[in-house]
C-alpha cells in the first residue's frame, strides 16, 4: 500500500490528534448524567443487581461506543492520506500535455481519409490515445496552447475526467505562444518525479519560438565576452553590444527544460495555403466619402496558387461587391495590393480569398481566407462660428465636406448665450462652437466641443499666465491628433497668450514657444476644449496650409475620427480600445463574432480585452453597473463601437506540418509507451466504511445498545 | 449519533413544594363529597348497620360469643352449668364486650409521598379524611397519626361528624418529611395507643427496611391493620431514557444508570413484583389490602373499600 499524502503528514497528524482529543472530550461530556429524583431507589438497585451479570458487557459497550467514534475519525484521516493498493511504479510519469489550439489547427487535413477532420480533432484523438495508454501511476495535466497557456486540469490519473476535459476544448483563432506554454508546463512539473511534456501540435511555430528553449547545456549562439555586461546599451565604441543585447533578450525569454523529457506528437498533412496576412482601410483626408484599402496576400505553399480576391462593403455574402481581383502567386510569393478610390455606404469591409477551379485553386485552411476592416465613422458636424466676419475662417470651414456651419456675431451670442444649445437645423446642440477673439462669460453646455482663438480675460477657459510678444513656435505636440502633420515653425504671430497648464485637469499643451504653451487642449468630461493663444487677426497662419489642416484635425478629434485609427487588430493580442467621449464606465460588454458576451474592464477610458475570434467585435457601453455584474442584454447601450480582428499571422498561415520538431536545438521524439501498473485508490472505500460506521453508531445509540 | 443526541427534556421531579401546599386540599366540595360517601355507605350496608359497632374483644357484654375452659380465678357466675352436667367439664361462657371502636388512620408523610402529580401525600390525606369522616359519622373514635421514621403527631381520638374540621386542620398543619420506617413508627404507635382498634395504614410502603415488620407489629399488638398502598403511575412506569443519576428522595442515595427500554421493562416488572409481595403478605395474614394509584379519584377508592367490607361492618 502506498500513501499519496495530499496533505503533509505533520499537518495531518496534528489535525488527527486534535480530532481524537475532541472526540474523547465529547465522549466525556456525553457521560455527564442528568439527575432524576426517584421515590425508592431500592427498586432500581434490585433491578440493577439482576443485571450485574452483564456489567462487563456494559462497560465494554461504552468502550465500544468510544472505539467506534475513534475509529470513524481514524478512518477519515486514513482516507485523507489517500492510500492506494498496488505496486508503486517508480517509473510513473508526470505528464503535461500541451494541446495546440492555435488557428493553424483548424486546417482540415487531420486525416487524409477523413477530409473534414481538422488537425485539432486529430490532435484530440491522439491525446485521448495518449491518455488511455497511461499506466496506473502516471498523472497528466492538459494545457491548451494558443496565445495564452491555459491549464485545463490538475495532475490526474482519472482518465474519464481527462477525456471529459478534452471533449470541451475548442481551437482558438490565434497564434500559438509555445515558449509561454513550455514555461508554464515546466513550472507545473517542477519538483515532480519523471517529468514529461508532450506537445500535440502541427508544429507550425516560428524558428524564434522553437529556439527559446534550453536543455541545461550551453546555448548554440556565441556567448558574449565575459567582461561586458549582457544588457548594456550598444555604443559606437562597442560594435558587439547589439549582438550581446539580442543574446541577453533571448536568454531572458529562454525556457529551461533541463531534466524534462519533451516529446512531440505531430498532426497535419498538407502545406499549401494562401492567406490574407494584412488588411486595412482608411478614408482620404480630403474626401472622407472615399477610402482606400490595403491587402497583403501570401502563398505559403511550395506550388503556384491562384485565387480571386474579393472586397465587399458590408458583411459576408450580403455585402456589396466593390472589387474582385484574380491573383496568381508563385511559391512563397507575397502580394501587396492597394485598392484606391473605393466608396460605399457601410462602414465594414470584408476581404475574401475565393477558391478557383484548377490545381492550386484552394487550400485546407479557411481561417486566413477572409479578413475584416472597419472604416472610421463618417460623421457630419455642425459648427457655430462666434466671430466677426472672417473669410479665412469660413473658407477653411467650407473646405471640409462633413462640416456645416452657422455664424453668429459675438454681441448676438452675448445677448442669447443659449443659442449654441440649439441648432435650428437639427434641433440639437451644435457639435462645435468656435469663439474667435471673443471670450464669453457663459459658454455652451456639453456636449458641444469648444474652440477659442485668443481667449482673454477672466472668462478664459484656460488660465492665462502672460502675453508673449512675437512668439516663435519652437515645438508642437506631434503625437496629439490636433497637431498631426501641422507645421507652425514658420508662422508669424503678433502676440500670443501663454496658458498656465493644469495637469490635474488633463490639460495637454499643443504648441510651445520655448517653454511657454500657447495652445492647449483638454478633455472636459464628454466634450473637448481647444484654445489657441493667438488671434486670427494678428497672424499669417490663415495663409498657410497648416490652418485648414489644423481645423480639420481639430474637427476630426472632436468627432473621434482619427485618420490613423487602426481598426484592424490581430487575434490573440491584448486590445486596448479607447472609448472616446464615454466617461464614468468601469466595464463594457464585448460581443464576439459568435455572439458570445463577456465583460471587459475600462481603465482611464480604455477598454482592454483579448480577442480569440476572427471577425467583428461589438463593444457595447451600458449605463454603469456594479463591477462584475453583467448588464441586462436587452437594455439599450449608451454607445457602441466595432473592432475588427483578423488572424494576420504569417506564422499561423504557414501551416506546413512538422513531422519532427526541433526545440532548442534538440529533436523531439514521439512519446514512449507508458508502463502499465495497476493501482487502486482506497479512499472511496474508506469513506463508505466511515458512512457505514456512522450508521451503526447512530442505530446503536438510538436503539440504546451502546449507551 | 450519540454525540449529537438531543438532551431528553425529562427533568428531575421534586414534589416537596407542591406537597407542602395543602391550603386548598379540603374545601367545601371535598366536604360535600364526604357527605355523599357517608350516605352511600349507609345505603350499602343498611342491613347490618347499627350506628355503633363493637370490637371483637370478649368481655362483659350480653351477647354470647364463645366458651372457654375454666381456669382458676374465673368468675363462677359465668360457668355454664348445663354443659358441666352433660360433659362433666367446667366451661366458662364468654360474651362480646360492647365498647367504642377506635380507628387509627396512619398516614405516611415521608419524602417519597411528596412525589407525584398530584403528590401521593395529598391523595393519602384525602382518603384518610374521607375514612375519618365516615368513622366520625358512625360515632367511632377516630384518631389520625402521620408518620415517617417516627410518629410525627397525633390527633386525639374524637367522634361525631362535627369533629371533621379538626381533622382538616390537623392534616393541613402536619409537618412532612423524613424517611419511611414503618417498623419504628408502628412500635411507637402501639406504645402510645393502648386501646386496640382498626389501624388504617396509608402509605406507598417504599420502606428500605421492609414493610413486614411494621404490619406485624400492629398485628401482634392486637390492632387490626388495614393496608392502603398509594403509588403514582409514573413510579410504576417511568418515562426515562439515557444516562441518568437517580437520586433517592429520602436517603439521597445516588445511583448512576443508563436507562434503556429493557431496563425500564425490568423496573416495571420489579415494581409490580414489590406491590404483589405486599399484597400477598397482607392477604396471607387476613389483612385487608387495597392498592391504588393517584389517577383514581379518592372517592371511588373509598367506595371500593366500603364494598369490599372490612372497614364498615
Amino acid at each position: 500500500m502506498t500513501w499519496l499524502l495530499p496533505i503533509s503528514l505533520g499537518t495531518l497528524g496534528v489535525v488527527a490528534l486534535a480530532a481524537g482529543v475532541l472526540v474523547v472530550i465529547a465522549y466525556v461530556l456525553k457521560m455527564r448524567r442528568r439527575r432524576f429524583e426517584v421515590p425508592f431507589s431500592s427498586l432500581w438497585k434490585r433491578v440493577l443487581e439482576q443485571r450485574d451479570a452483564n456489567t462487563l458487557w456494559k462497560q465494554l459497550r461504552r468502550l465500544l461506543s468510544l472505539a467506534l467514534l475513534l475509529s470513524i475519525v481514524a478512518l477519515t484521516f486514513v482516507a485523507i492520506m489517500a492510500p492506494t493498493l498496488g505496486v508503486t511504479d517508480r517509473r510513473a510519469r508526470n505528464v503535461v500535455v500541451l494541446l495546440d489550439t492555435s488557428a493553424s489547427m483548424r486546417a482540415t487535413d487531420g486525416d487524409p481519409e477523413r477530409p473534414t477532420l481538422t488537425r485539432f480533432e486529430r490532435a484530440r484523438e491522439r491525446t485521448v490515445e495518449l491518455i488511455d495508454s497511461m499506466g496506473g501511476g502516471d498523472q497528466a495535466m492538459i494545457m491548451r496552447v494558443d496565445s495564452q497557456a491555459t491549464p485545463l486540469s490538475r495532475f490526474a490519473s482519472d482518465k474519464p475526467l481527462l477525456r471529459k476535459v478534452l471533449d470541451a476544448v475548442q481551437p482558438a483563432d490565434t497564434a500559438a505562444d509555445l515558449p509561454r506554454a513550455l514555461s508554464a508546463a515546466a513550472d507545473a512539473l517542477r519538483g515532480r518525479a519523471n517529468p514529461m511534456i508532450v506537445i500535440v501540435s502541427d508544429g507550425a511555430y516560428s524558428e524564434l519560438q522553437l529556439g527559446q528553449a534550453s536543455w541545461g547545456a550551453a546555448p548554440p549562439t556565441a556567448a558574449p565576452t565575459a567582461a561586458a555586461p549582457l544588457a548594456s546599451a550598444p555604443t559606437v565604441d562597442d560594435p558587439d553590444a547589439a549582438s550581446r543585447k539580442a543574446f541577453a533578450d533571448t536568454q531572458l525569454a529562454t525556457v529551461d527544460l533541463s531534466g524534462i523529457d519533451v516529446r512531440y506528437l505531430g498532426v497535419g498533412a498538407r502545406a499549401d495555403n494562401v492567406g490574407i496576412i494584412a488588411f486595412n482601410v482608411r478614408r482620404y483626408i480630403a474626401n472622407k466619402a472615399a477610402f482606400e484599402a490595403f491587402v497583403e496576400v501570401q502563398n505559403f505553399g511550395a506550388e503556384p496558387a491562384k485565387r480571386r480576391l474579393e472586397l465587399r462593403n458590408g458583411n459576408g455574402e450580403t455585402g456589396t461587391l466593390i472589387e474582385s481581383l484574380p491573383i496568381e502567386l508563385g511559391p512563397g510569393e507575397r502580394l501587396r495590393r492597394r485598392v484606391a478610390n473605393l466608396s460605399g455606404s457601410e462602414s465594414q469591409l470584408h476581404a475574401t480569398l475565393e477558391p478557383v477551379d484548377g490545381p492550386g485553386g484552394s487550400d485546407v485552411f479557411a481561417l486566413d481566407d477572409e479578413a475584416w476592416a472597419l472604416l472610421p465613422a463618417q460623421k457630419k458636424q455642425w459648427a457655430l462660428l462666434v466671430t466677426a466676419d472672417n473669410l479665412y475662417l469660413e473658407g477653411a470651414m467650407q473646405m471640409y465636406d462633413n462640416i456645416e456651419y452657422d455664424k453668429l456675431e459675438p454681441a448676438a451670442y452675448d445677448a442669447d448665450p443659449t443659442a449654441a444649445a440649439r441648432n435650428p437645423h437639427t434641433n440639437q446642440p451644435y457639435d462645435v462652437v468656435v469663439f474667435n477673439n471673443h471670450t464669453p462669460a457663459i459658454i455652451p453646455p456639453p456636449p458641444s466641443n469648444l474652440v477659442w482663438f485668443h481667449p482673454d480675460g477672466p472668462s478664459s477657459p484656460f488660465a492665462i499666465r502672460s502675453v508673449l510678444p512675437r512668439p516663435r513656435v519652437t515645438e508642437t505636440a506631434e503625437e496629439h491628433p490636433v497637431m498631426r502633420w501641422v507645421t507652425l515653425s514658420d508662422v508669424n504671430f503678433d502676440a500670443a497668450n501663454v496658458f498656465a497648464i493644469d495637469r490635474d485637469k488633463g490639460d495637454a499643451p499643443l504648441v510651445f514657444s520655448v517653454r511657454d504653451a500657447i495652445a492647449v487642449a483638454r478633455r472636459d468630461g464628454e466634450r473637448k476644449l481647444l484654445a489657441f493663444g493667438w488671434s486670427l487677426d494678428g497672424t499669417d497662419l490663415m495663409l498657410r496650409v497648416a490652418f485648414p489642416l489644423l481645423l480639420v484635425n481639430s474637427l476630426d478629434w472632436f468627432a473621434g475620427d482619427d485618420a490613423d485609427l487602426l481598426t484592424t487588430y490581430a487575434t490573440g493580442t491584448r486590445l486596448r480600445i479607447p472609448l472616446d467621449g464615454i466617461t464614468g464606465l468601469t466595464e463594457v460588454t464585448i460581443v464576439d463574432p459568435l455572439g458570445r458576451r463577456a465583460q471587459a474592464p475600462v481603465v482611464d477610458g480604455v477598454a482592454t480585452f483579448v480577442s480569440n475570434r476572427v471577425g467583428v467585435h461589438q463593444i457595447l457601453a451600458y449605463p454603469a453597473t456594479r463591477r462584475g455584474v453583467a448588464p441586462d442584454p436587452k437594455a439599450e447601450p449608451i454607445a457602441s463601437l466595432q473592432v475588427a480582428t483578423n488572424l494576420g499571422s504569417p506564422i499561423e498561415s504557414r501551416i506546413a506540418p512538422a513531422p519532427t520538431l526541433t526545440l532548442g536545438g534538440q529533436s523531439l521524439e514521439a512519446p514512449p509507451v507508458f508502463a502499465v501498473s495497476a493501482r487502486r485508490d482506497l479512499w472511496l472505500y474508506l469513506v463508505l466504511l466511515v458512512v457505514a460506521l456512522l450508521c451503526v453508531e447512530w442505530i446503536t445509540y438510538h436503539r440504546r445498545i451502546t449507551v | 449519533m450519540g454525540l449529537l443526541a438531543k438532551k431528553n427534556p425529562v427533568a428531575a421531579t421534586s414534589g416537596a413544594a407542591r406537597a407542602a401546599d395543602r391550603s386548598k386540599l379540603f374545601d367545601d366540595r371535598f366536604l360535600r363529597t364526604l357527605e355523599h360517601l357517608h350516605l352511600v355507605s349507609r345505603k350499602v350496608f343498611a342491613g347490618n348497620l347499627r350506628a355503633e359497632r363493637r370490637t371483637r374483644k370478649v368481655g362483659s357484654g350480653i351477647e354470647f360469643a364463645d366458651h372457654r375452659t375454666y381456669s382458676r380465678g374465673d368468675d363462677f357466675r359465668y360457668i355454664d352449668w348445663n354443659l358441666y352436667g352433660r360433659l362433666d367439664r367446667l366451661l366458662l361462657r364468654l360474651f362480646e364486650e360492647e365498647e367504642d371502636l377506635h380507628i387509627y388512620i396512619l398516614i405516611d408523610c415521608s419524602d417519597s409521598m411528596a412525589i407525584g402529580n398530584p403528590p401521593k401525600m395529598h391523595y393519602a390525606m384525602k382518603v384518610g379524611a374521607a375514612l375519618s369522616y365516615v368513622g366520625l359519622a358512625n360515632l367511632d373514635r377516630v384518631s389520625i397519626l402521620p408518620f415517617s421514621q417516627k410518629v410525627l403527631g397525633r390527633l386525639p381520638p374524637a367522634r361525631g361528624k362535627n369533629r371533621i374540621f379538626r381533622v382538616f386542620e390537623f392534616l393541613r398543619a402536619v409537618e412532612i418529611g423524613g424517611t419511611t420506617d414503618l417498623a419504628e413508627a408502628a412500635k411507637i404507635f402501639v406504645g402510645q395507643n393502648k386501646r386496640r382498634g382498626l389501624a388504617v395504614v396509608i402509605s406507598d410502603f417504599y420502606d428500605p427496611k421492609g414493610f413486614e415488620e411494621g404490619i406485624n407489629t400492629l398485628r401482634y399488638n392486637k390492632f387490626e391493620p388495614f393496608v392502603l398502598q398509594v403509588y403514582d403511575q409514573k413510579e410504576a412506569a417511568p418515562n426515562l431514557h439515557g444516562d441518568l443519576a437517580l437520586v433517592d428522595c429520602e436517603t439521597g442515595e445516588l445511583r448512576e444508570v443508563t436507562v434503556s427500554k429493557s431496563l425500564l421493562e425490568a423496573y416495571t416488572r420489579e415494581h409490580e413484583k414489590y406491590c404483589k409481595e405486599l399484597e400477598d403478605f397482607c392477604t396471607s395474614r387476613a389483612v385487608p389490602f387495597f392498592r391504588t394509584h393517584t389517577g383514581i379519584p379518592f372517592d371511588e377508592l373509598v367506595l371500593r373499600i366500603f364494598r369490599s367490607g372490612g372497614f364498615l361492618r
